[in-house]
């Protein structure tokens, strides 16, 4: 049963980070990194500036050689094979950078005839996709920032990728821009079924939007942490109560041996308690049965970005 | 094969689609017009037909030198541009080869040298036709491609040493500049033995008509193994940089 899950994870994983390292005059940029990538997934990829993200970018898309270590895509080897390997990446490096002097459709072009199975109708698909069809004949020179981080996503997708890298896609977008990203991504994996990488400073956005996020840091990976799957596998839970009176509340939660508290703060009447998620209707019925007298209760969720301070110890966000 | 020449139009259109592509051809024709018109002002007689006045003018010493200058300043761009713009990024992430890219981005500075030497010919020859006429002389259609082919040579030469300068220094200017600098050296002989083996006074092939030499002991053979070594040279520096250059 579980060796037949494991080898359903196996099939299932798009890209492979096998102990990649970049070491450039001695100092390594990028330590020995290794993470997966599975099928239908967002990624997020997080670390401080200076991290590593953007070179462990650029080695997976063979813009820059790794010095130890290998990449594989869907079973083919960056190193080795970057033909095949890379036919399965779509990527945005950085800012989209298109030739201004052509028309967003003749960029389009340029890069459908550098894919290998030439498809008819796959450029007006993707258009589509990113709503670029009013702007196809103007010079890419006329173009916003959000529109061409539009038709960089319509060039990424031109190939019909597995993977989808996108490095710091919201940045220099204004709020609206950043959501309708968003939606682009949400879209992309729904329709095209594929997996999305994307690195971002941005703590809230890969929040949003990420299954999983990978923490680096002096590139060195941290963590791989999942997003939004908490409740399930905590079944530790931390609660602030606001209640009629702190002193009563104290005394009764001395009386339990299933609750602790952690902290109080009698201005605002409130306790923080830590208990198991199963007994938490026996707390409240205790507390309403003594007449401590409930007001509010919420739970105490660490975010991303507490999590992420805690990770990198707290400096140089990025 | 297919994809090879896919490569090759992404890199004509590259170039094509520019506004500014029109004017290298326009000097051209414009310049020649006015450099018939001025040689004949001064001193009518002296060619006896546009073959003969063609056959001079397409040398090095003449229109020549502006068909390599105008093939240095197109073929200056084409790698350097792609690093200025950013655009290399999505050009590398494809499924092809670097050494592929880098070999279509070469086949159309040659192509592009070609298309410009062959209207630099026939602006040369219609400036000769109308200020000279077409009869006259001993001078024939052979002359006028000979003195092409000459020029050429030197031509593809200098385009190579741009092509690899463009992809060592990543920049249009000082690919320019540098090779412009080489240009303009390149007629200055140093009568000593080494020179023989350094570039230039290989590069006019011309100097050998009639039986002469750039620096005595040199032969036609010599000076074409030497050019060929030295463009096979720049070729294999180009490719080598750019194959293995990370691009950060």
């Amino acid at each position: 049963m579980k060796q037949g899950s494991n080898e359903h994870m196996q099939d299932s994983i798009v890209l492979q980070m096998n102990g990649v390292s970049k070491i450039i005059k001695g100092k390594s940029i990028v330590d020995k990194l290794t993470f997966d990538i599975r099928k239908g997934e967002i990624i997020g990829l997080l670390g401080p500036n200076g991290a590593g993200k953007t070179t462990t970018i650029r080695m997976m898309t063979g813009l820059i050689r790794m010095s130890e270590g290998d990449v594989i895509v869907q079973g083919h080897s960056v190193k080795s094979d970057f033909n095949k390997a890379i036919g399965h990446i779509g990527a945005i490096i950085e800012n989209p950078e298109f030739y201004p002097y052509m028309t967003g459709l003749d960029n389009l072009k340029q890069y459908q005839r550098m894919t290998d199975h030439f498809e008819a109708g796959r450029i007006e698909e993707v258009v589509e996709l990113v709503g670029l069809q009013e702007a196809m004949n103007k010079k890419v020179k006329a173009y916003s920032l959000g529109m061409r981080q539009r038709l960089g996503i319509a060039q990424a997708l031109l190939n019909r990728p597995k993977l989808l890298i996108l490095d710091e896609p919201t940045n220099g977008l204004d709020p609206a821009g950043i959501r309708e990203m968003r939606d682009y991504m949400r879209r992309i994996t729904e329709v095209e079924g594929i997996s999305i990488l994307i690195s971002s400073h941005l703590l809230a956005e890969i929040e949003q939007i990420c299954h999983r996020a990978i923490v680096i840091q002096n590139g060195k990976l941290v963590t791989v942490t999942a997003i939004g799957g908490e409740q399930e596998t905590t079944t530790e839970v931390k609660l602030t109560i606001r209640v009629g009176s702190v002193e009563s509340a104290i005394t009764h939660l001395e009386g339990m041996e299933y609750a602790e508290l952690l902290s109080m703060d009698s201005a605002r009447s409130e306790v923080t308690v830590s208990l198991h998620d199963s007994r938490v209707p026996e707390l409240v019925s205790t507390f309403s049965n003594k007449g401590v007298g409930i007001f509010r209760i919420t739970e105490n969720k660490q975010s991303l970005e507490e999590d992420f301070l805690k990770w990198t110890g707290g400096n140089r966000i990025a | 094969m297919r994809s090879f020449n896919n490569l090759i139009v992404n890199e004509w259109l590259k170039i094509s689609k520019k506004r500014t592509f029109f004017v290298p051809y326009l000097v051209l024709i414009l310049l020649s017009l006015l450099l018939g018109y001025i040689v004949h002002s001064v001193s009518p007689d002296i060619f006896e037909s546009a073959y003969e006045y063609s056959s001079v003018m397409l040398l090095s010493q003449g229109i020549g030198q502006v068909i390599t200058i105008l093939a240095i300043i197109g073929t200056a761009g084409i790698v350097s541009k792609e690093y200025s713009q950013g655009t290399i990024k999505f050009l590398l992430i494809r499924a092809r080869s670097r050494t592929a890219i880098l070999a279509s981005k070469y086949a159309v500075v040659l192509i592009y040298a070609f298309t410009v030497a062959v209207v630099g010919m026939l602006a040369v020859f219609v400036s000769g036709a109308l200020w000279f006429g077409l009869s006259g002389g001993e001078d024939g259609i052979r002359e006028m491609l000979t003195s092409l082919m000459y020029n050429s040579v030197s031509t593809v030469v200098y385009v190579t040493l741009a092509f690899m300068i463009g992809i060592l220094t990543t920049s249009t200017g000082v690919t320019i500049g540098v090779t412009m600098f080489m240009l303009m050296i390149d007629k200055l002989i140093i009568s000593r033995e080494f020179y023989k083996y350094v570039l230039f006074p290989n590069l006019n092939l011309s100097a050998y008509e009639g039986g002469g030499a750039p620096i005595p002991g040199m032969t036609l053979t010599f000076s074409i193994v030497m050019l060929a070594l030295y463009t096979i040279v720049f070729l294999l520096i180009g490719f080598s940089v750019f194959r293995r250059r990370d691009v950060a």
